[in-house]
């Protein structure tokens, strides 16, 4: 029978207790090689790589919500109540949807399913037990944000676009491209603006659902717009002062 | 979560007992192998043995607010086979960035995300050497990508031990690795890695990366700023990466841990040195707790026992760590609260069911009796921009260790030879 020597199947550990005691006595009193290789090579520790598979069509206990079970909850949760007067970011009929989170639940597998309602300025939470494709729970609340679907980062843009203070876009694009702006593409991102007692320009924002925009050229410049809130509830713009 | 949370705890733990199929499962009760109910799809398990034969087992996804999040998680190895739980779920639970100007500030989970679209795809070296595992972005469509990097990486020495004389040396000596797991998310200019690394006699560290770009736009007087371009003119503007992590454990699949603080007091003095005495104090109810030098707190089993008849525990290690005091949420450094499914966000907690509770300290304040305890571990890092963080920045790290207490009878990697020193040598 033959051990591999650095193995860590090695059960042996006096064998390689005994080696590297040679070879350290052997560095101790030789002069290093510039460039040699280590005398004692690198243990490799190495994982599986997996398959991945089809996607799964459900989950199981927390797993994220597969495309299925998201399609599936969204057409639990879409009531006709959730419907009832809401709007979306355009201003159409039927509330928002924002994002699906798998609840922490203790058997089967619950969604979380939220929605804004640009109506009432409200968060919905939708709660879809999909083992028995019922609606578990509906709750609203007024004052209280999710960050922004891609479709209200599109919105808050289009809105900044088309105010006065888009001259503030332009400036800082030509300042940070050279190039003056000409409906150029553009890469948006955009976090939730809360107004903080100190703020203002925008203090309705929190009630309000309020967008600050990270817009970045497509050659990778990212526009100064730090001080411009997008309010998407009241579809206008304003300045922080 | 009451009663329902405790039956959760005890189906999750058999669970994991159940389906480890490692090498050492051989030495498993054969029952214990009959049924296998999966915790989770086969592409969302990790499930990876080290070179020293311990092996770390547990589910991952994506949530669009929190990213990473690792659900049951499970220790075994060579001298303790039988698979063990140690955590129900470990993930974020809220990075809170404010800058010194005043002027800005940023909630990076709760107000942006770091699942979704702001979740990047693994190219390039980001998952260099290791396996890049596909699942769903955490997003509303549920987007499968390649999002999760798992590898195997050395530690260095994992112990040494000279146990001959100087004619005869017997010498132990072996290189550790800790088992990896990291994701990256691109929140504006920032761009932040989550990453868990599982070593291999136990310990789990808990760590948030901050790489990418310093804010392209926030520029200040040199008070509060660091001059990162030619002659003192650029001051990038200093500020906070205020991180909290939320920590669900489930030691030995029978959840209910006590909370445990320790403090240790000179006291007096003995024949040579300072005597110091340690004292345990036990945390019932939900609070916020602050370290002072040599405080340790940890989360032990009511029920989960090692080989030599002790309570199994898990301790929080923590480092360096600038408190952020202008905030009452980012001042404590460690938040106990009795587990409820609405309580998600250290701040920000935005939830419709339960909208008085916004922050850890909502969530502790009517002082609970815990019988599912949480613990949300705060880190804050005041960066000081400098010139070499120019660009792309350097990682700079965040984070805790916790580190196993008497969860096994020795240690679980001890060589061949001394795997019967446990106690007082006779």
């Amino acid at each position: 029978m033959t051990y591999p020597k650095w193995g860590w199947v090695l059960g042996v550990a006096t064998v390689t207790a005994v080696v590297a005691f040679g070879v350290a006595s052997w560095q101790a009193s030789a002069a290093p090689t510039p460039g040699a290789s280590p005398t004692v090579p690198a243990e490799q520790a190495t994982v599986s790589n997996p398959d991945p598979g089809p996607a799964p069509s459900a989950g199981i206990g927390q797993d994220a919500l597969t495309s299925t079970e998201l399609g599936k909850a969204r057409a639990l949760a879409e009531t006709t109540a959730l419907k009832a007067g809401a709007k979306d970011v355009t201003g159409s009929a039927g509330p928002e949807y924002l994002a699906a989170d798998i609840a922490d639940a203790d058997t089967g597998r619950t969604a979380e399913l939220y929605y804004y309602d640009y109506q009432g300025n409200r968060l919905v939470k939708q709660v879809v037990d999909l083992r028995s494709g019922k609606l578990a729970g509906s709750y609203a609340a007024t004052g209280m944000q999710l960050p922004p679907a891609e479709r209200e980062v599109r919105t808050a843009l289009d809105l900044l676009l088309a105010s006065p203070l888009s001259a503030e876009l332009k400036d800082a694009y030509a300042k940070a491209t050279g190039q003056p702006f000409t409906g150029q593409e553009l890469s948006p991102t955009a976090h939730i603006y809360h107004a903080l007692p100190a703020d203002s320009g925008a203090p309705q924002c929190g009630k309000n659902r309020c967008l600050r925009l990270i817009v970045q050229t497509t050659d990778g410049h990212i526009l100064d717009l730090d001080k411009i809130i997008v309010d998407l509830s009241g579809r206008t713009v304003a300045r922080l002062n | 979560m009451g009663t329902g949370m405790t039956y959760r705890k005890a189906a999750a733990g058999a669970a994991v007992v159940l389906i480890v199929a490692s090498p050492a499962a051989g030495r498993a009760p054969a029952a214990a192998q009959a049924a296998a109910p999966a915790a989770c799809v086969s592409s969302a398990t990790v499930n990876e043995t080290l070179p020293n034969g311990t092996t770390w087992r547990m589910c991952w996804h994506m949530d669009a607010r929190a990213g990473l999040v690792l659900d049951k998680v499970s220790f075994s190895a060579k001298r303790s086979a039988l698979p063990v739980q140690v955590l129900e779920s470990i993930r974020l639970g809220q990075l809170n960035v404010p800058y010194d100007s005043g002027e800005t500030e940023f909630n990076d989970l709760t107000d942006y995300g770091f699942g979704d679209g702001n979740l990047q795809t693994l190219t390039g070296e980001d998952c260099k050497g290791g396996s890049a595992r596909q699942g769903s972005d955490g997003g509303p469509e549920g987007t499968r990508r390649n999002v999760l990097c798992v590898s195997a990486e050395p530690s260095g020495l994992a112990y040494r031990l000279n146990d001959g004389d100087e004619d005869t040396p017997k010498v132990y000596s072996k290189q550790g690795f800790d088992l990896v797991l990291r994701s990256i998310s691109k929140v504006g200019w920032y761009e932040y890695v989550s990453e868990y690394r599982f070593g291999d006699a136990g310990q789990i560290s808990a760590r948030l990366g901050a790489t990418g770009d310093l804010s392209p736009t926030d520029y200040v007087k040199a008070d509060n700023g660091w001059p990162i371009g030619k002659g003192a003119k650029d001051y990038a503007a200093m500020h906070y990466h205020n991180a909290f992590w939320r920590v669900d454990f489930n030691l030995g699949g029978t959840g209910k841990e006590k909370v445990e603080q320790y403090d240790t007091k000179v006291n007096g003095r003995g024949s040579m040195s300072a005597k110091l005495t340690t004292a345990r104090t036990s945390i019932a109810k939900e609070g916020s707790f602050a370290k002072a030098n040599r405080r340790w707190w940890r989360l032990v089993s009511p029920a989960s026992k090692n080989g030599d008849g002790h309570l199994r525990s898990y301790q929080l290690v923590t480092g360096a760590n600038d408190v952020y005091e202008a905030h009452p949420e980012t001042t404590p450094d460690v938040t106990f609260t009795q587990a409820h499914a609405c309580e998600k966000f250290a701040t920000g907690n935005a939830d419709p069911q339960c909208p008085r509770e916004k922050s850890i300290l909502d969530f502790a304040k009517n002082k609970e009796t815990m019988t599912d305890p949480i613990m949300w571990v705060r880190v804050g890092f005041h960066h000081v921009p400098r010139d070499e963080d120019q660009s792309p920045m350097p990682l700079h790290w965040q984070g805790f260790d916790l580190e196993p207490r008497d969860f096994t009878a020795i240690n679980p990697a001890a060589p061949d030879g001394r795997q019967n020193v446990d106690g007082r040598p006779s």
